[in-house]
């Protein structure tokens, strides 16, 4: 350990107790992994208690290692595309002082199996660029990057910025277009800005940047080839809510978007969009359950990202306890689009990341009922092998056999397969890659990324985790009914959507490939 | 007051109220694990959850408060969640009495007849010593309630205990995994008063068979350490009629349950061969001889005269004890004053 560079970091470190994540990764970066000592020296200068430091550093994935190690994601797409081989070879030909970690994440499904090392993304486990694959789309226009501000402006856009459209007239056209989260949660926008309206000032606005569904790569693409048209509509709701602080809470893996949204946001600055405005960059350090709003928030405040009881929702006690507007990042993108349109105009349609077996994997922006074969077909390039399971909209969304390929996309198409549209990760597994594995995997991810606040949650996936393992070698670890008592639990008694929502997966295999489950026993 | 609706009965409590507390004063139990009445609302064993109306998913009431016109309702699947939550703690719980504390995790198990249908592969927790003489602590009896964490950073605004980790490998630790001996910890036993499962325990009875503290006899007391007068507990083990261990309930005015390292921990001088139990003076002979208390104090009095008459008075001074009440402390600058005549008169405890 350096304890010069320590001394000398230390002083320019803030102290207010919502400094402590970005304090803790400026130290992880300039000094080295989080120890123990480094841990109880921020303690003391920010006048915090040494145990809640250790429990917030130990919190997160990435604050115990080196800023340069070498991160092999084995998340579902990865782990069919050879994931495990990658590590397993990275492992043996890494540097004898590299550090190697198998993270069940990178937000990089396109590049399948994917790793890096540092900042550095490798695609398929390569030095090679990262290209992106997306189409024009009518309302984000992904298909061409901004580079600076002055592309944005090209492009026509700003103009809702310097004209300002009223709050009454903002708030008519988000009902009229229908936009509802694109987070995964599907909240409709119009009503959640209604209800921040009507909360007392001071009030915040949070740009949810910390995309980790497994198989959903959108905000990443919006944020790399667009950031401006995000930082546009975030904004546009910071004037809206009349709020003076607004933040981007960014997940730690994006490094190329935390580059482009720290650019981006130095040009409106220098341009004098934020005219007295502050617009933060907040950047997390591994955890997937911080992109669940009030983890996020409790990560935010210098905590443990353990999501809180709701209710009280955001809208009425957020940051710090005030009324925030928490919206994600494709959300608040559309928004410039539908007040250039209006409501009703508005090419209603969402980003769908299509990736897995497809010739040309990427991020595509299409109507909200298109079909998984479309998007495959019209979109992607083709299949690229025969499909077996597919994954409509990120892990928690469920699984679907390829009957369901003419399925719309929609909500309520879903709902009679018992799946949802999610956060629209459309993912494509061969028929090779074992349904079975898949449930497991994505079982594992929720299992390792679950707080630890609740029961159901902590447990349950452990435990789902384990029978998709047993029953790879046609062993029942718990009997059918006994499962679907769980499952129940799961879902009902969960603090957040990550234990709600994980059954979904479960009950969809039960249903699609009863097969899989004899071994358990009748339901 | 406010009118609330309890498994279809209409009852009253103050609005804002905890349900748990509403519910149970009109005679339904609602059972908790991670709820302590001296933490804030946690929520997070769920193991309180009730059914309210409008609410999409069942709420906490641990956590919930009373308002006018809730409707709560603790019959539909609220038991069977209780069970499978129940089942789901088991599924982990290796080690269900590492020293004789009761365990409510195993006494719901009973109540509910619920079993562990299986036993998770990484069920077992990184273990943890400590060099302490106190306090033991097995991660594997540990249900991570974090009502021990909750009790340090809540109540005693110390920094001993950590909820460390995040997925299966997570644990409860004293900060760093040090020794307690190594964090601010002051052994108040704090911790160990909240564990629900008897995880953190009286390093003494490592070891003593399930239900060992339910089997000794308690006699309540006031602890003599210091004037604050705490209320204790003394444990007395039938057989032996030794006093083997120490507790506090929350209920106790004066200390609210809470206790210091001695109180909770420094008992065993009751028992010592060394203690004075009756009044001793000096003889011709220079040995100590046990007397009665008033030769004894006649003795004393005769003493202090004999210098005050030789010396004067200002060659007394007095120390008070630490141990004493105010109105000890009182009583004792009456006597040097009056009696004695001597202003001096401190106390170990003056600041």
């Amino acid at each position: 350990m350096d304890v010069l560079r320590l001394t000398s970091l230390l002083a320019e470190l803030p102290t207010p107790r919502t400094s402590l994540l970005d304090n803790l990764g400026r130290i992880r970066r300039e000094v080295g992994p989080i120890t123990a000592e480094l841990s109880d020296a921020l303690a003391d200068h920010m006048n915090i208690r040494h145990g809640e430091v250790h429990e917030v550093k130990s919190f997160y994935s990435f604050l115990e290692v080196p800023v340069d190690a070498l991160r092999v994601c084995t998340g579902p797409v990865c782990d069919c595309f050879g994931a495990r081989a990658l590590l397993a070879r990275t492992q043996e030909h890494a540097p004898p002082d590299a550090t190697v970690l198998e993270v069940p994440c990178l937000g990089h499904c396109e590049l399948a199996p994917v790793a890096t090392r540092g900042d550095t993304i490798l695609p398929f486990g390569r030095d090679e660029p990262v290209l992106h694959r997306a189409n024009e789309g009518p309302s984000l226009g992904l298909g061409q990057a901004d580079g600076t501000l002055a592309d944005y402006e090209r492009r026509g856009g700003l103009e809702l910025l310097r004209s300002l459209p009223s709050p009454e007239r903002i708030l008519a056209e988000l009902k009229a277009s229908g936009l509802a989260g694109y987070g995964g949660a599907g909240f409709p926008t119009g009503l959640k800005w209604e209800a921040i309206a009507a909360e007392p000032e001071p009030r915040y606005v949070i740009v949810n940047a910390d995309e980790g569904e497994p198989g959903t790569i959108k905000d990443r693409y919006v944020m790399e080839l667009r950031p401006h048209l995000l930082l546009e509509g975030t904004l546009l709701a910071m004037r809206f809510a009349r709020a003076t602080e607004g933040f981007v809470y960014l997940r730690e893996e994006y490094a190329t978007a935390r580059d482009r949204l720290a650019r981006a946001i130095g040009e409106f600055r220098a341009a004098g969009l934020l005219d007295g405005l502050s617009l933060e960059l907040v950047v997390g350090a591994g955890a997937y359950i911080c992109g669940e709003e009030t983890a996020m928030l409790e990560s935010m405040e210098g905590r443990r990202g353990m999501p809180r009881l709701k209710p009280p929702y955001p809208s009425r006690f957020g940051y710090l306890g005030r009324p925030t507007l928490i919206n994600n990042v494709e959300t608040l993108a559309h928004i410039p689009a539908i007040l250039r349109a209006g409501g009703e105009r508005w090419p209603r349609g969402r980003l769908w990341s299509v990736t897995g077996a497809v010739r040309e994997p990427g991020c595509f922006e299409a109507p909200l009922d298109v079909t998984p074969r479309r998007l495959i077909e019209e979109y992607a390039g083709g299949a690229s092998d025969e499909i077996g399971a597919i994954v409509p909209g990120g892990a928690a969304s469920g699984i679907l056999p390829p009957a369901a390929l003419d399925v719309p996309l929609t909500r309520e198409a879903l709902r009679e397969w018992g799946a949802g549209p999610g956060s629209a990760g459309l993912q494509v597994f061969p028929r090779r890659y074992p349904p079975l594995r898949l449930l497991g995997e994505t079982m594992r991810f929720f299992a390792e990324e679950s707080c630890q606040k609740c029961t159901p949650c902590r447990i349950g996936n452990r435990a789902l985790h384990h029978i998709c393992a047993e029953l790879e070698h046609g062993e029942a670890a718990m009997p059918r009914p006994q499962v679907e008592e769980w499952l129940d639990a799961m879902a009902a008694t969960s603090i957040c959507g990550l234990g709600q929502g994980a059954p979904i997966p479960v009950r969809n295999a039960f249903r699609l490939w009863p097969e899989l489950f004899a071994p358990l026993g009748s339901a | 007051m406010v009118k609330f609706s309890l498994d279809g009965k209409t009852v009253s409590a103050p609005e804002g109220e905890l349900l748990v507390y509403a519910a149970a004063r009109h005679g339904v139990f609602i059972p908790t694990l991670c709820h302590d009445e001296k933490l804030d609302p946690y929520g997070g064993c769920r193991m309180c959850v009730v059914d309210v109306e409008g609410s999409p998913r069942p709420l906490p009431a641990c956590a919930t408060r009373v308002t006018a016109g809730l409707a709560v309702s603790t019959n539909s699947s609220v038991p069977q969640y209780r069970k499978t939550l129940t089942e789901m703690l088991l599924s982990e719980h290796l080690n269900a009495n590492p020293g004789g504390r009761p365990n409510e995790l195993l006494d719901m198990a009973e109540e509910l007849g619920a079993a562990a249908p299986l036993i998770l592969p990484d069920a077992k927790r990184e273990p943890y010593e400590d060099r302490n003489r106190l306090m033991g602590y097995d991660p594997d009896a540990c249900i991570l309630c974090n009502r021990c964490v909750r009790y340090t950073q809540e109540v005693m605004q110390c920094s001993a205990l950590s909820l460390e980790g995040r997925g299966p490998t997570a644990r409860i630790v004293p900060t760093h995994g040090h020794s307690w001996l190594d964090t601010e910890c002051e052994l108040c036993g704090g911790c160990l008063s909240t564990c629900p499962t008897g995880a953190i325990y009286e390093k003494f009875h490592e070891g003593a068979p399930p239900q060992h503290e339910r089997s000794l006899d308690q006699v309540k007391s006031t602890c003599t350490f210091c004037g604050v007068g705490c209320q204790i507990d003394l444990h007395v083990d039938p057989a032996t009629k030794r006093i083997v261990k120490v507790t506090s309930d929350p209920g106790y005015v004066s200390n609210e349950g809470n206790l210091c390292v001695k109180g909770r921990f420094a008992f065993n001088f009751v028992h010592h061969p060394d203690r004075l139990t009756q009044p001793l003076v000096r003889g011709e002979d220079g040995e100590l001889h046990p007397t009665s208390w008033d030769d004894a104090l006649r003795v004393a009095a005769e003493g202090l005269r004999g210098v005050k008459e030789r010396h004067g008075p200002q060659a007394i001074g007095v120390l008070a004890s630490a141990r004493l009440t105010m109105e000890e402390n009182f009583l004792l600058q009456k006597l040097a004053r009056t009696a004695l005549e001597t202003h001096s008169i401190h106390s170990c405890e003056a600041t």
